[in-house]
């Protein structure tokens, strides 16, 4: 056995010289690791769903509108429907009607919805009925009556929030009023065009989404419904494309830019039509990785406290060893070592309790509705049930920076050990 | 008796002859002063003394008389302030922490009054310890200590921690540790002070054995009467500075 083997072989025995002060510690630290992973997990598992969800309630992972719509949001901006033709053709080819889940031509407009109690100004989207319950949440959140049919009756589907304003309920008649859009060399073929219109609509059915900017402001109107109540009969203000895989979302952006060059269009992956959200992400994370850096903070500070105190209660030990020819380096390296198991039992723990908390929420969600009993506030576009999502290489880093800051943290109580001086350490008080 | 004077004779007369190599330790007006804070306290003030190989002696004097500095000055421990320390043919006061170190590993043996041995190691991994550092392959270093273990009485207690071993055993153990680099010096510092008589004389008769049989030098550090009356020679410190030097059994005076 070599004197490395000797010094790991003394380091490891020391740390079972009070086996249950070793197993608390490490169980301790082992509760930072885990701590760390439940929240990367969450973290990971929100910005998911924040993503999946956003997207859904939102533009879609790509969208296409008229140049100068994501700046300006003007109603006036509108795709014509040969632009519509070209997409849907391009989307269906190969390879991207593997990667592409839906799409739905959406019209845009704000207005005014009216019943006998009340008035509030909405937010109008004309919506293939099909096509959009591929791309939207909305359609799969009714919670009473039906959603919109494929027949152009002009139905209308509203919020929760909104039908409890306008004091509506499924059947309800509520009118529609909303300005008519000014289309350069266009006919004028409506009545009072540039002018006011309005039309009677029966309230089909009422989502609920949890979001209160959506529950209290948005409806979903037939697409014909909504370009005849506009006057613009065949365009449309964007088109929502959902995709498989949200990491497919700058490839399909970047693709369909070039199918329609010289358009006049813009093509946006989500993280540039939706910067709300990005924000919101950003913000998140960076939340998220202050909190982790106090983790792993009290995790540092608990195994440097841990240490430092069986070095100092062992500095006649030290002396001795010294004494008997042991080097400082030989010495230092020993205290690492003994740090480095202790780290490693504590991460073997943490990595247990983690991946089964890991699993649990992976499993079974978090619910945080309590958190926002009066629905998620306007900033937030997501469902709080959260599912953890917790990836190997997400572990492997965490594991791998507990590892490393356990090694650098020794390094001070190593010193400490290896500058024992003789023959002071050898006084027995 | 005077087996003893004509020892301490020769000891002596070899000393006044021969140059620096011929002494297991030499030290020329060794002076050392211990400072806290403003306060200094001498423990050694100028002590010269010359020890030939294969020597059995004792340091004794009363508390604070610089026994313990001494030996930790000749062990390389610490340093003199001043003066001369030769062990080995080595002036130790040029000698780096690191050359010191393995000075101590493989010429020096220790033997310390208490707390000898390391507690998770069984006495067997103590003892080869020293063996180990210095890279000694296992089959040798084996054979070796189970030789001494045998020789010191502490055959089938190889496996034993020092918790399950009795004082004496522990002591015996760091004998065996000390013996089995074959060093050229022993130094114990207060060996028998937390045993009892019995097995106080009961080591004493191992370390004399050794002595007589390896011809390893052996320098204690003792209050203890038994451990003065055994050696052949002891040295007597008062206020940091030899009060006699004798090899003569009458020159037994209390501590």
């Amino acid at each position: 056995m070599s004197a490395v083997l000797l010094l790991v072989k003394i380091g490891w025995r020391n740390l079972w010289r009070n086996p249950r002060g070793t197993l608390l510690t490490a169980l301790a630290l082992g509760l930072g690791l885990a701590l760390l992973l439940i929240s990367l997990g969450l973290l990971d598992g929100l910005h998911e769903k924040m993503v999946g969800d956003g997207v859904r309630f939102g533009t879609g992972h790509v969208v296409l509108q008229a140049k100068g719509y994501q700046d300006t949001g003007s109603q006036d901006l509108l795709l014509p429907a040969r632009v519509v033709s070209m997409t849907e053709e391009f989307l269906h080819t190969e390879p991207m009607k593997h990667v592409v889940r839906g799409m739905s031509p959406r019209l845009l407009a704000s207005g005014l919805l009216s019943s006998a109690a009340n008035a509030a100004g909405v937010g109008i989207i004309g919506v293939l009925p099909q096509e959009e319950r591929a791309v939207s949440l909305i359609p799969l959140r009714i919670v009473e009556g039906t959603n919109l049919s494929d027949d152009k009756r002009p139905g209308v589907v509203i919020g929760a929030e909104l039908a409890r304003k306008l004091e509506v309920k499924v059947g309800a008649k509520v009118v529609l009023m909303s300005q008519t859009v000014q289309q350069p060399g266009t006919e004028a073929t409506v009545a009072g065009e540039g002018g006011m219109q309005s039309t009677l609509l029966r309230v089909s059915g009422i989502f609920r989404t949890g979001v209160q900017a959506i529950d209290a402001h948005i409806i979903h109107l037939p697409l014909p419904v909504a370009q005849a109540l506009l006057g613009v009969p065949d365009r449309v203000t964007q088109v929502a494309i959902l995709l498989e895989r949200e990491g497919d979302s700058p490839m399909v952006a970047r693709d369909l830019r070039k199918q329609l060059a010289g358009e006049p269009v813009e093509v946006l992956p989500w993280r540039e039509s939706m910067p709300r959200l990005v924000q919101i992400f950003r913000l998140d994370q960076a939340f998220n990785y202050i909190m982790n850096g106090v983790v792993l903070a009290m995790v540092g500070l608990g195994i440097l406290n841990t240490i430092l105190m069986r070095v100092l209660e062992r500095r006649y030990e030290f002396g001795l060893c010294k004494a008997l020819g042991l080097r400082p380096l030989q010495l230092a390296g020993m205290i690492i070592g003994e740090s480095l198991a202790l780290t490693t039992i504590s991460l073997a723990l943490g990595l247990v309790l983690g991946s089964s908390a890991h699993y649990y929420i992976s499993t079974f969600g978090l619910d945080l509705h309590w958190l926002f009993k009066s629905g998620a506030p306007s900033a937030f576009v997501f469902d709080p049930i959260i599912y953890s999502r917790l990836s190997l290489s997400r572990i492997a880093t965490s594991v791998s920076i507990v590892f490393l800051t356990a090694t650098v943290i020794s390094f001070y109580p190593a010193l400490k050990a290896a500058r024992t001086e003789l023959p002071d350490a050898l006084k027995v008080f | 008796m005077e087996e003893k004077v004509a020892i301490g004779r020769h000891t002596a007369e070899r000393g006044l002859e021969g140059d620096v190599a011929t002494w297991a330790v030499e030290l020329k007006e060794a002076r050392k002063t211990y400072r806290t804070g403003p306060i200094e306290i001498p423990a050694l003030r100028g002590v010269s003394l010359q020890i030939a190989p294969g020597e059995f002696l004792a340091i004794a004097g009363p508390s604070g008389s610089g026994k313990t500095t001494l030996l930790n000055i000749i062990g390389g421990l610490d340093r003199a302030d001043d003066g001369e320390v030769w062990v080995e043919g080595k002036n130790l006061q040029l000698l780096s922490s690191g050359d010191l170190a393995r000075m101590r590993l493989e010429r020096l043996g220790f033997v310390f009054q208490a707390y000898n041995l390391l507690p998770v190691l069984t006495a067997m991994e103590n003892a080869e310890f020293t063996l180990l550092l210095q890279g000694v392959p296992v089959e040798r270093r084996r054979e070796r200590v189970q030789k001494l273990f045998l020789e010191i009485g502490l055959a089938g207690l190889e496996n034993r921690r020092p918790g399950e071993l009795s004082g004496g055993q522990r002591q015996r153990v760091a004998v065996a540790r000390a013996m089995v680099t074959e060093p050229a010096l022993i130094l114990a510092d207060e060996p028998t002070a937390n045993l009892d008589s019995a097995t106080a004389l009961s080591l004493l008769d191992v370390m004399e054995q050794l002595n007589r049989d390896h011809g390893t030098t052996f320098v204690f550090s003792t209050h203890d009467p038994q451990v003065m009356e055994r050696s052949r020679r002891w040295i007597r410190l008062r206020d940091g500075q030899i009060a006699s030097d004798a090899a003569h059994a009458s020159h037994i005076l209390p501590p």
